[in-house]
């Protein structure tokens, strides 16, 4: 430790997450791009068929259409988390509410006699199936934000309250069953093809373009940002943060109820047990993998975008290759880390380093 | 810190303490009680065993102490302890995974309470840790499917496999069963095999890179673990623009409600019943236990094989 | 250099640092109301009973293990998202060597405490050299252990060896028929090491300091890169440790033992008061956390009612009933 000549001036190399928005010489966004690119590049070389796209039936039909099809999930839960995650917080609960959201559009479609939501006849009207499920989300994430902001519990605590009992609830409502259902209407949020994309697609799209415009055309994102990167002079400043805070996993929660209803579509059933399992990590790696900060501050919506997308691509990659189940983590986690050494400047910088010497 | 604001906090609080156990409910005296401890909530099989067992207990006036392990041993280690720290007089276990209950099996035979062993079967040294098993023989139900297979293609088929959850019994066993029943014909090949964890949505998301793999084209025969699976594969099938049932034999096991009506629909041509209604059974047993009677070591359970040509008349039936 | 040694005067006198203590004792006291509830409401057959309290210590021991190691790196501000995949991992090393190559125990364990010991050691190098993300760093160990796992064996093995036969039957004989067993005490033994190590020790200093402010740290002199290290290599090594206990426990080894175990680990350590932000905590309070979800899950064991899905609701309603009075009990200005 050369600790004698330690400078009071803040550190070129900023340890630590709350660094913020330093160093980064080109767009932040570069690097998940980058990886994306690899990725892809990786399947041109070596996998057979991976890029061939045919039309079956009026719609495009290979694996680069899977990718934006099955990405759809784990991209719109990444831009609710991107958000919360930028307060400073964190949202487990997303996969339970999934799973809650998914439960009540399905046994309000097929009224299971068995499901308390039975009493309810909606008559099969898709927007008041929409509508009361996104609501469920919605006090879902009012639940989780009155407890963050306006308790102040520990986020990871007050969000875990409802990743258990959520799915307990989605459990409840469904009766434990797997309710299967035919609704043209509702199936074609999660099955249906616009232009011959898949539709979950455009949606995803819809609410990229809608959050972007929220976050960075107002001063949400800026705001959003302060609180996360130093919550006392946002405070000092003025910020209502409690309230930020509280909106940040509303939105969360609402587009977790989105992902939900798009999986149920899909499946044409509420798996109440599985959805959204474990898609909570997924989201918070497309987070972290575009490039936002997981202790707060600074996030970056389009970058968690392409995170979900590179998380996707490497699944669908595994998939293809027909990789024995057993090597699929294994591969995965050599992935990750090449991910993280990749995004991080100093390994860059020690990689550039090692190159020059060599090429002397 | 004010102590006298520390002290009203803390009266609050034994307050909420006291609202609790306020609701408590008075113990009947002398029922037989029986600990459960299942493994989860996973699918609507499960589901539907738990509703047999707790159906079947109330029916006969058993206090069922029902745990739910969420798929994990530990939890259902800590079910069996305290079944035994409550004094029951017999455990009903479901494991999780077969092996790992020696030490708690023990200590539930010291404490003299019988385990009576349900849906899946625990290895142990020492047999007499356990009265009976009563349940499914998961190798036995793989080795159903692929004999099946082997009569309907006369042993030629390009396979495709989709597993249970990595490393699970259920998903070694059905592999391993099937893989035997086929071993005899050269001409019946898996050439893709994949986990798609026991869910709709991972059978349909790895279905449907099957078909877009190079070999996609070749593939004559889809055998899942499941039915949950199969009935998210059917649906990549019939995207891809391919008939399920006809362009691609599909054999899957469990025998749910869902499967039927997709045999009866032609989408789906044989399942394998695996038999969650074991309620009845189990509490035969139980009374027999209680009493003091000698009960065989391994209980079967009546269990067929379902094709297409018998599936619309068994649908109405059917309870799961 | 002189500054390695920088006075500290308001930590290390007492057990448990001032500041921490009146959350910890809130902490307590919702404790004791759930178990008072319990034992109040479980008469017949009686929650109030040594075994059933033995039985949190021993049921939740590799749990608590991997999350004490799990309270110094939250306690720095980082976190260990591995500790789960070690220990099954570890647990299916354990069992294969012994029983299918003939390893005695002690080889196994030893190896196995080393490899975890080397995988925290790599996940700190990792973090630290190159500044990445903790979470991801270790979000990756997570699927690499998992994975080999499962490259090991697929199928659980069950372990015959004498010598693990009599440890995890083995157990110090207590009044009132009741008795402790070797997990409970490795639990136990860990648990005194690690308060002692935190609150005594310039190491468990430098945890505090770090955590609270890493700049600070760094410009008064502390060894920070050196205690990142150390500190995420311990938590690799109570992993581990977790899945020899996890063996002992079941005289088993499965990969997916411990599935899902660092969510629990770290709202254990998180409601034992440890702030997920850095610089707040102890062993102890994890401790107090580790048997609060003991207690919820005994309680749904006795009450044997409920559903799956009235457990869980339950289990969640507990936790947020637990959380409100701990906010209660707690000073304004203790809370975050």
């Amino acid at each position: 430790m050369t600790a004698g000549t330690a400078s009071i001036l803040p550190a070129p190399e900023a340890p630590g997450p709350k660094s913020g928005a330093t160093g980064w010489k080109v767009h932040a966004i570069v690097w998940p791009v980058l990886a994306l690119m690899l990725l892809l590049l990786f399947n041109l070389l070596f996998t057979p068929g991976f890029f061939s796209i045919e039309v079956r039936g009026g719609r495009l039909f290979g694996s680069l259409i899977d990718i934006l099809n099955r990405g759809t999930p784990v991209l719109v839960l990444s831009m609710g988390m991107t958000l919360v995650i930028a307060t400073g917080g964190i949202d487990l609960s997303v996969g339970a509410v999934m799973a809650l959201a998914g439960a009540t559009a399905a046994c309000l479609i097929s009224r299971p006699e068995d499901s308390p939501l039975h009493l309810f006849d909606v008559h099969g009207s898709l927007p008041l199936v929409l509508l009361i499920s996104l609501a469920v989300a919605l006090l879902a994430g009012v639940f989780n934000g009155i407890l963050v902001a306006g308790l102040r519990v520990q986020p990871i605590v007050a969000t875990l309250i409802l990743m258990v009992a959520g799915r307990g609830a989605a459990q409840l409502i469904t009766n434990g069953q797997i309710p299967s259902f035919e609704h043209p209407g509702f199936e074609f949020i999660g099955g249906g093809f616009l232009l011959g994309l898949p539709f979950p697609f455009t949606i995803a799209v819809a609410i990229v373009l809608l959050m972007l415009l929220l976050v960075r055309g107002t001063a949400l994102g800026l705001l959003v940002e302060a609180v996360g990167n130093n919550p006392i002079a946002a405070r000092l400043t003025g910020i209502n943060a409690a309230a930020l805070k509280l909106t940040c996993y509303v939105v969360s929660a609402l587009l977790a109820g989105v992902a939900g209803l798009i999986v149920t579509s899909d499946i044409k059933a509420a798996d109440v047990s599985n959805t959204g399992q474990y898609l909570e990590l997924d989201a918070i790696l497309a987070a972290a993998i575009g490039g936002t900060a997981l202790a707060g501050g600074r996030f970056s919506l389009l970058g968690s975008a392409v995170g979900a997308l590179v998380i996707q691509t490497l699944t669908t990659t595994i998939l293809a290759r027909g990789v024995a189940p057993e090597l699929t983590l294994v591969i995965k986690a050599l992935v990750v880390i090449a991910l993280c050494l990749f995004q991080s400047a100093k390994a860059r910088e020690l990689a550039f380093r090692l190159v020059a010497r060599r090429a002397q | 810190m004010n102590s006298h604001h520390f002290l009203n906090r803390l009266l609050i609080s034994a307050g909420v303490g006291l609202a609790l156990c306020s609701v408590s409910f008075a113990q009947e005296a002398k029922k037989p009680v029986v600990g459960f401890a299942q493994v989860g909530a996973e699918s609507g099989w499960r589901t539907a065993n738990t509703k047999s067992m707790r159906g079947e207990a109330e029916k006969r006036g058993i206090d069922l102490k029902f745990v739910d392990a969420q798929q994990k041993q530990e939890n259902q280690i800590k079910a069996v302890r305290s079944f035994i720290a409550q004094k029951v007089d017999v455990i009903v276990l479901a494991p999780v995974v077969e092996t790992g209950f020696e030490p708690v099996l023990r200590e539930a035979k010291a404490a003299g309470i019988p385990v009576i062993l349900s849906d899946r079967r625990a290895k142990v040294s020492d047999d007499s840790l356990y009265v009976t098993f009563i349940g499914s023989d998961f190798i036995e139900e793989g080795k159903r499917a692929g004999e099946w297979l082997v009569k309907k293609t006369d042993g030629k088929a390009v396979i495709v496999e989709l597993q249970g959850t990595t490393g699970s019994a259920p998903a070694n066993d059905r592999k391993k069963g099937f893989a035997d029943a086929i071993a005899a014909h050269p001409e019946m090949k898996i050439i893709k095999s994949q986990t798609g964890d026991f869910t709709r949505a991972k059978g349909k998301e790895v279905m449907e890179a099957f078909l877009k793999s190079p070999e996609g084209k070749s593939i004559t025969v889809l055998y899942a673990h499941n039915d949950d699976m199969a009935l998210g594969a059917i649906q990549a099938i019939e995207a891809a623009g391919l008939q399920p049932g006809k362009d691609i034999i599909i054999v899957s096991i469990d025998g749910v409600k869902g499967a039927f009506e997709a045999m009866v629909a032609g989408k789906l041509n044989c399942t394998v019943e695996c038999n969650p209604l074991i309620g009845p059974q189990v509490f035969d047993i139980v009374e027999k236990v209680v009493k003091g009677e000698k009960v065989p070591k391994r209980t079967p359970v009546a269990e067929g094989v379902y094709d297409e040509s018998q599936a619309k008349e068994a649908l109405p039936t059917r309870q799961y | 250099m002189t500054l390695a040694t920088v006075p500290q005067p308001s930590l290390g006198r007492s057990l448990i640092p001032s500041r921490q203590k009146l959350p910890l004792l809130a902490t307590c006291m919702v404790l004791l109301v759930l178990y008072v509830t319990a034992c109040l409401r479980y008469r017949q057959p009686a929650f109030f009973n040594l075994q059933v309290a033995i039985n949190l210590l021993g049921d939740n021991a590799f749990l608590g293990i991997a999350a004490i190691g799990l309270t110094f790196v939250i306690i720095l501000g980082g976190i260990d998202l591995s500790v789960g995949a070690v220990i099954g991992c570890s647990s299916m090393f354990i069992a294969k060597m012994v029983e299918e190559h003939a390893w005695h125990p002690a080889a196994a364990i030893a190896v196995a405490l080393l490899s975890g010991t080397c995988l925290g050691l790599l996940h700190g190098l990792l973090i630290h050299l190159f500044a990445l993300p903790a979470f991801l760093v270790t979000l990756g160990g997570l699927f690499f252990c998992r994975g080999l796992g499962l490259l090991i064996s697929r199928e659980s093995i069950a372990i015959s060896h004498p010598i693990y036969v009599s440890l995890s039957s083995w157990s110090i004989s207590l009044p009132f028929h009741s008795s402790l067993p070797v997990v409970a005490i490795m639990f136990v033994l860990l648990l005194v090491l690690a308060t002692i190590a935190a609150a005594y020790t310039p190491l468990g200093r430098y945890v505090y300091a770090i955590g609270g402010n890493e700049q600070s740290a760094l410009l008064m002199g502390l060894p920070v890169a050196r205690t990142k290290v150390i500190v995420y290599a311990f938590s690799g090594a109570c992993a581990a440790l977790a899945g020899v206990a996890a063996t002992i426990f079941m005289s088993s080894g499965n990969a997916l033992t411990g599935a899902g175990l660092e969510l629990d680990a770290i709202a254990a350590v998180v409601v034992g008061g440890t702030l997920l932000s850095g610089g707040v905590g102890g062993p102890i309070g994890t401790f107090i956390g580790i048997l609060i979800f003991g207690v919820i899950q005994s309680a749904i064991a006795f009450e044997g009612s409920l559903s799956s899905w009235w457990a869980r609701i339950a289990v969640g309603g507990l936790l947020l009933v637990f959380i409100l009075l701990q906010k209660l009990l707690q000073p304004r200005d203790h809370q975050t």
